[in-house]
């Protein structure tokens, strides 16, 4: 069937709002920084909350308490404190909808412009496989454009669920500037798929990739806001800086990003297990042997190895926290890696990038 | 101790019995008396534990970096290449068994020590998984306030029967259960208390994640011994039959040997490859499709199938696929007696430039008097750019060959095994001063009377895979049963409630505490909250049954 260019056209200008409204609503976002309502105390309230927790965590049980401290990194250190501390910031316990009412003029702005942004978003996507009568994600300019829908409509859930209102400037930004970059640099008009892409497993196997890479995405900016935030501690500790960095106290504690953060990748891990398996099944489909270490398997070997590596180093004494984000901001590298320059520059059985 | 890995000595846990005591060879090799067998067990113990896993792990990631980035064994051709435009670096190289990572020892040697530290933490928790299995919940603890989740309310019941009616709530859950009873160190506990637990399979789902992985390598293993992978072009019109002779290139597995091949045949009666025409993505091809007939034994029935890309054939457990195609012109070639000694399709092979534009060579040992050779490109849809012809589309639209002749000795009857698609020019003469262009039906006179060569046509060619790996069907079941039990631990939390009854003043007050070990996805916190919301209310709803007969 030819490519419908009209809705082809209809998907683009879809984008545009997309991204102009993203735009918008990174700026009310960064408004809720600059003006908004001060949550500080709720914040602190979380916080000894979290402390009482994390103090019952270290010490194992009421009943050892007088054991453990003693031995930091003992055998019994716990894995990771997950469950302990206030699972959400401040604000849980009220519906949604009053509790970003309650968050302010800013925040309501903010959320509102991102449902606005994501829906023409989704449009965009939706119209571009309708244009070209497959799942659009068949080169890399649809494949990015796809990925960061997922990594929007992702972190809205986040946002909205654990009400990580001040996390939103960072993801919509970061959203905002592959997206801006994708339409600048790889554009790809629609169009037909070579033989070797018409396949269903097209659907399985990059769908799910999709879904994790944009998963994966929001997980690395907030990885990104975690290092930035234990490095300002860090140095608040040594005396290198000033306590009380306004932006650093609108955020969540330090371990409500990691735990964010390790929900994130523990959603995104077995989504691209999945993904490597159906591309291997295709593999097999297409040319004869389920794993040839193609260079875009390798690195999607890779990728999935930094990621294990990630949710060990959590249960490893000394590798929590800073380095464990280390790891996965390395896999989240890989995986680019993968996507930009292993599948444009280095001849493979997966070169489909289509950028000319 | 390293072992931090072993997070099944639930550290929380405020009842769990002591643990195992200190393991033997816990000592450090600074210690004294420090034998073989301590050295041994220290060894393991370090292997086993997480720290070094983690290294394993990123050892087999850095490991595998290079394999993408040089050439591989596979593209035998690529490494050529290299060691030519390298000639310093490439030995070296070689000697690191760097173009063949995947097989080289050392990155052997750093999955197989992954999979020892693996099987050596797996078994022994697969052990202790059996253990909690049959052992009870720990004893309440006393101060159920202070665990991470708790909640506390008022019911009239007495509390042995707030406890029993706690106890029917929970146990519907399918919590296991644990009561105070009189074996406890404190008789007086006796009725006030309920310890329950749920949540095992998150760990069995751990392991069997671990084990498939494990699973998964056997596997490749298995289609690396019993497997095995070959390659065939096929000019239309013609049929090989699946022996190792007839075979461009079989690559057996450990164990097989030429007689295990499937005794097909397979001939390629007519392929089609369509091509998008216009706009932007003019010449991508947009359909292959080969019909074939095939009998699966010698002297069977014939039968026919269609071969495409993503669209095996399975024949003979055996699969056929397609990977490749191009075009093969036909040349006659009569030599200075005026006899022919050449007439067949000539595979040539698509070059870098695209659009098919291919290269090949014919080879006459039989000419007389003197053995000719021809070096040649195939232009399917030419143009002439700026005097050199290009091809501008991938279809045969306006075919022509270009050829340049030699004459002398080709070089067959050394011994060397040839390619087929190359000439070796080294003890022959150029006839021709520049590239001859012949289009379908026309000819080349050689001049000096040697003959005269005919492009006389063309046809497809395509290239057919043909492989067998008995390590298929088990790979793809450990891949699913890893990625189950990935899901299970990852969604699966292992919890305890505990429900503490003591009577005040005017009735009896209930505690429930909780904790969850490990909560990846979260979501204990409303399950808490809902089960203790249930408790209340069947404690309240638990006096009914039983009133106050005075």
């Amino acid at each position: 069937m030819p490519v419908n260019v009209a809705l082809g056209h209809v998907s683009n200008a879809f984008l545009i709002a997309a991204l102009v409204v993203y735009s918008l609503s990174v700026v009310a976002f960064a408004g809720d920084f600059a003006y908004g309502r001060p949550r500080r105390a709720a914040m602190a309230r979380g916080q000894q909350a979290q402390d009482r927790a994390a103090a019952l965590t270290a010490v194992g049980a009421p009943g050892r308490a007088a054991q453990a401290p003693a031995v930091p990194e003992a055998p019994a250190v716990p894995e990771p404190a997950d469950e302990p501390a206030a699972d959400s910031m401040p604000g849980f316990e009220v519906p949604a909808l009053r509790a970003i009412r309650e968050a302010g003029r800013w925040v309501l702005a903010a959320v509102a412009l991102s449902l606005a942004a994501v829906t023409a978003h989704t449009a965009a996507v939706v119209t571009r496989g309708l244009a070209v009568h497959r799942a659009p994600w068949g080169n890399m300019y649809e494949f990015v454009t796809a990925l960061t829908c997922v990594a929007a409509i992702f972190f809205l859930v986040v946002l909205i669920r654990y009400r990580a209102w001040t996390l939103g400037v960072f993801v919509m930004g970061a959203v905002v500037l592959t997206l801006g970059l994708a339409e600048t640099l790889i554009y790809t008009a629609a169009g037909e798929l070579v033989p070797a892409l018409q396949s269903y497993w097209l659907d399985i196997h990059v769908t799910a990739m999709t879904l994790a890479t944009g998963i994966f995405f929001v997980a690395a900016v907030l990885g990104f806001v975690y290092l930035w935030v234990d490095r300002y501690t860090r140095r608040v500790a040594a005396g290198r800086a000033a306590p009380g960095n306004g932006i650093v106290r609108r955020l969540p504690s330090i371990e409500q990003l990691d735990r964010l953060t390790y929900r994130t990748i523990v959603f995104g891990f077995p989504v691209w297990t999945f993904g490597v398996i159906a591309g291997a099944i295709w593999a097999d489909q297409a040319w004869g042997r389920y794993w040839g270490w193609d260079p875009v398997e390798t690195w999607a070997f890779i990728t999935w190895v930094l990621y294990a590596s990630f949710l060990h180093a959590r249960a490893t004494a000394g590798w929590r926290g800073r380095r464990a984000h280390y790891i996965q901001l390395l896999g989240f590298a890989s995986l680019i890696f993968n996507i930009l320059i292993v599948q444009t520059f280095i001849a493979g059985l997966h070169s489909y990038a289509g950028v000319g | 101790m390293t072992d931090v890995r072993a997070p099944e000595t639930d550290p929380f846990d405020p009842a769990a019995e002591p643990d195992a005591p200190p393991r033997p060879g816990a000592a450090s090799p600074a210690g004294g008396g420090f034998g073989l067998a301590d050295w041994l067990k220290w060894a393991w113990r370090q292997l086993t534990s997480m720290r070094i896993a983690l290294v394993l792990l990123f050892l087999l990631a850095l490991g595998s970096v290079p394999g993408s980035m040089l050439p591989q064994a596979n593209n035998p051709s690529a490494v050529q290449q290299y060691f030519a435009s390298h000639p310093a670096l490439a030995p070296w190289l070689n000697h690191l068994g760097l173009f063949n990572v995947f097989a080289a020892p050392w990155f052997a040697a750093i999955y197989l020590l992954l999979f020892a530290s693996l099987v050596g933490c797996v078994v022994p928790r697969t052990f202790r998984l059996a253990g909690s299995a049959r052992t009870l919940p720990p004893r309440a603890p006393r101060h159920l306030a202070r665990l991470p989740r708790s909640a506390e309310y008022a019911t009239p019941l007495p509390p042995a029967e707030a406890v029993e009616v706690a106890a029917g709530v929970l146990a519907g859950h399918g919590f296991r259960l644990r009561r105070a009873d009189s074996a406890s160190p404190e008789p007086a506990d006796a009725g006030t208390w309920v310890s329950a637990e749920k949540g095992y399979l998150r760990e069995a789902g751990n392991l069997l994640f671990h084990l498939a992985l494990l699973g998964v390598l056997v596997s490749v293993a298995l289609g690396g011994l019993f497997g095995y992978k070959a390659d065939r072009l096929l000019v239309q019109g013609t049929t090989f039959a699946d022996t190792a002779s007839a075979l461009d290139e079989f690559h057996p597995g450990r164990l097989v040997t030429a007689a295990d091949l499937g005794p097909f045949t397979i001939t390629l009666n007519r392929f089609d490859a369509s091509y998008i025409a216009s706009g932007p993505q003019r010449g991508q091809p947009s359909a292959f499709d080969a019909q074939v007939s095939y009998t699966e034994q010698p002297g069977g029935p014939a039968r026919t199938g269609h071969l495409a890309v993503n669209r095996p054939l399975s024949i003979d457990g055996a699969k056929v696929y397609l990977i490749g195609h191009g075009y093969a012109p036909q040349f006659t070639v009569t030599d200075a007696r005026g006899q022919v000694v050449y007439n067949a399709p000539t595979p040539f092979i698509a070059g870098p430039s695209g659009n098919l534009l291919s290269e090949g060579v014919v080879k006459v040992p039989d000419a007389q008097p003197e053995q000719l050779g021809f070096t040649g490109v195939f232009v399917p849809t030419a143009v002439d750019i700026g005097g050199t012809l290009e091809s501008v589309f991938p279809a045969a639209d306006n075919p022509v060959v270009s050829l340049i002749a030699y004459a002398g000795n080709l070089g067959m009857d050394n011994g060397v095994p040839q390619s087929v698609y190359q000439l070796d020019t080294g003890g022959m003469r150029r006839l021709t001063a520049t590239p001859q262009i012949l289009q379908p039906g026309q000819s080349l006179k050689l001049p000096g009377g040697r003959g005269t060569i005919t492009f006389t046509g063309y046809v497809p060619w395509v290239s057919l895979a043909i492989t067998h790996d008995p390590g298929q069907l088990p790979a793809l079941i450990c891949g699913i049963a890893a990625l189950g039990g990935l899901l299970l631990s990852f969604m699966i939390r292992r919890r305890r409630v505990f429900v503490r009854a003591r009577a005040d003043e005017g009735g009896t007050t209930v505690q429930v505490g909780g904790l969850a070990r490990t909560d990846a996805s979260g979501g204990f916190e409303a399950e808490f909250a809902s089960l203790a919301a249930e408790l209340r209310t069947a404690c309240q709803q638990g006096r009914h049954p039983q009133p106050e007969g005075e």
